[in-house]
């Protein structure tokens, strides 16, 4: 079954999207009011899908809806009674994966939360691309880097520094990567 | 960051910035624990794929059949593979369906062999006439295991029985067992013999449990072995990404094959458990070409186990993957003729290759053609698949055998 983080200080909205859900058939978590421990709340429940509301706290909630997506990535879905087509393109901004508007019928919400949540695993994956291109390239950096400080130490060319970290990191079944450190922390012990 | 040194480096970036980017940057290599998976090894963790945009994660496997799975399934994106696997898995012979299939490269040739039991050796049988005689008069049907019911293996194994007189269907029972479980079994008395990669031929030896009959490349000189493979599907959906693989792993092959030193950085990081998992002593010197057999030969190989030879070793040859399915047809595993020319030509990724080596400045050979003299004489040119199919003496060929029957 699927968990649902339900988000919100307005009890009002609460009573009829909370008993929409448990309809359609979600295990309904109530947090009453946006605390600031909400990572940890997401964290220690782990839902598939946080509900909030973006009326009521406004701003400020969307601030803590981009934390809670950065350090706890989960599907964020917002609703609302107010279907403002500006405020709806800045929780989308804000990582937020789909928008429901207040009053909608039981069986509608579980297909906008199947959407939401393959929107969200897409999301992931393009984020998880762009992550492994940057860790690519800082790496690449970190070697180039060392490379450079043994082709100083060791007064040599460049594809002999190469050879001579791999034949290091090869010999003691490690990655370049972390020859290429030892060789970084080493000279910074040395003060060169 | 300083200007790159060689130029080969500076064509490679090229690549990254310009619109060749390979589409997808992170990439799942399957592999199986043998020492001819070197270059994939080597390429993923000492730093020839970010050069190129990539980012390789190795996965090893405990079988072939898991590796063909996953392959095909999308778990992996490439896997260091049997060239009669990645077939089979092409033509739809075996326990999957047919999926189209692509090498994309070479991995390496040579340094297989066939090992037989201990008991077998205190038999006298250590010569290809002892093993006929044996086989012959022996009332028991021996057992010797290879690695995939289409793979390599089976076909080293097969051509070699063949050529020395026995049939490996009707005169002997043959079975598949993981290359890594082979030494265990030998020991262990269920199998007489096998045939599979290094480092578990030398290993047997080492653990006093077999001793080596033959090597593959006393079968076929530079035959070709290992082959990086993937779905045709990959290299259509990625083929910048594709094309970046093949060239990360060239580079890694080239180092590996540049001096004994590096040969020898190379087997103490493959021994690694997260690799091939086994002790140093049982691949270093067979990595290095030298061999003994357990029966007190010593030997400096003329066609050890080779990663690159300036990419004779990667070359997807056109022959090679045809010669491949003249075995599969030759042994009944193909029921009729495939249009060998056709299946090869989609299979063997010979462009992406070509543009491959070129940009890394590895001559490839004109020709997608090579010959070869195999061990009973047998020339090998690529020319007429299907008539080379039908000239063997010893064969399971079922149209063959009803048409001498008549």
């Amino acid at each position: 079954m699927l968990r649902v983080l339900l988000i919100d200080d307005t009890p009002r909205k609460i009573g009829r999207l909370k008993s929409a859900l448990i309809e359609a058939g979600f295990e309904v978590i109530d947090e009453s009011g946006l605390t600031i421990d909400l990572p940890e709340r997401v964290e220690a429940i782990r839902p598939d899908v946080v509900l909030i509301d973006t009326d009521s706290p406004g701003r400020d909630v969307l601030e803590q809806v981009v934390l809670v997506s950065r350090d706890q990535p989960r599907p964020i879905v917002m609703f609302t009674d107010d279907s403002d087509p500006g405020a709806m393109r800045q929780a989308i901004r804000a990582g937020v994966s789909a928008y429901i508007v207040e009053g909608i019928q039981a069986k509608r919400l579980k297909p906008i939360l199947d959407v939401a949540m393959a929107r969200f695993e897409t999301d992931q994956a393009i984020r998880a691309q762009l992550q492994a291109r940057e860790q690519q390239l800082a790496e690449r950096k970190r070697i180039e880097l060392a490379k450079g400080m043994l082709m100083k130490m060791r007064d040599c060319k460049e594809e002999e520094a190469y050879t001579l970290m791999r034949r290091q990191a090869m010999s003691r079944q490690q990655k370049l990567i972390q020859v290429a450190e030892q060789i970084i922390a080493m000279n910074e012990l040395l003060g060169q | 960051m300083t200007e790159p040194a060689t130029p080969h480096r500076h064509d490679a970036l090229a690549w990254v910035a310009g619109s060749d980017a390979p589409e997808k940057s992170t990439l799942n290599l399957g592999f199986l624990p043998l020492t001819d998976a070197a270059s994939l090894i080597v390429a993923a963790t000492q730093g020839f794929a970010q050069p190129f945009g990539l980012t390789l994660n190795l996965h090893r496997q405990n079988s072939w059949s898991a590796l063909r799975d996953k392959l095909t399934g999308g778990e992996l994106d490439a896997a260091h593979g049997l060239y009669g696997l990645i077939y089979a898995v092409h033509l739809g012979i075996g326990g999957s369906p047919a999926v189209d299939m692509a090498v994309l490269m070479g991995l390496a040739q040579n340094g297989q062999s066939i090992t037989l039991s201990a008991p077998l050796k205190a038999a006298g049988v250590t010569s290809p006439e002892a093993l006929r005689n044996r086989v012959r008069q022996s009332d028991a049907r021996m057992t010797l295991a290879h690695t995939f019911p289409t793979g390599t293996h089976a076909l080293w194994l097969y051509y070699w029985l063949a050529a020395n007189g026995i049939h490996p269907l009707q005169d002997v029972r043959t079975l598949v067992l993981p290359p890594s479980q082979m030494v265990t079994h030998l020991q262990a008395g269920r199998i007489d013999g096998f045939c599979a990669g290094e480092p578990w031929g030398a290993q047997a030896i080492a653990e006093g449990v077999g001793f080596t009959l033959a090597t593959s490349q006393s079968i076929w000189p530079d035959h070709p072995e290992k082959v990086l493979g993937c779905t045709r599907a990959f290299v259509e959906q990625y083929p910048n990404t594709a094309r970046a693989l093949v060239m990360a792993i060239l580079e890694a092959s080239r180092f590996i094959d540049q001096s004994q030193e590096n040969r020898r950085s190379t087997a103490q990081l493959i021994a690694g458990s997260e690799y091939v998992n086994a002790p140093l002593a049982a691949i270093e010197s067979r990595f290095l070409g030298s061999y003994q057999d357990g029966l007190g030969n010593t030997w400096h190989d003329e066609h050890p186990l080779r990663f690159f030879a300036d990419g004779a070793a990667n070359m997807p040859y056109l022959s090679d993957g045809l010669w491949f399915m003249t075995q599969l047809r030759r042994w009944g595993l193909l029921r009729q003729d495939p249009d060998y020319q056709l299946v090869a030509s989609q299979v063997q990724q010979i462009e992406l290759y070509r543009q491959a080596a070129e940009t890394l400045g590895i001559a490839v050979p004109e020709s997608p053609m090579r010959n070869a003299t195999l061990m009973d004489g047998k020339t090998w040119d690529g020319s007429d698949p299907a008539a080379y199919a039908r000239s063997f003496t010893l064969h399971a060929m079922a149209d063959q055998a009803v048409a001498s029957a008549l």
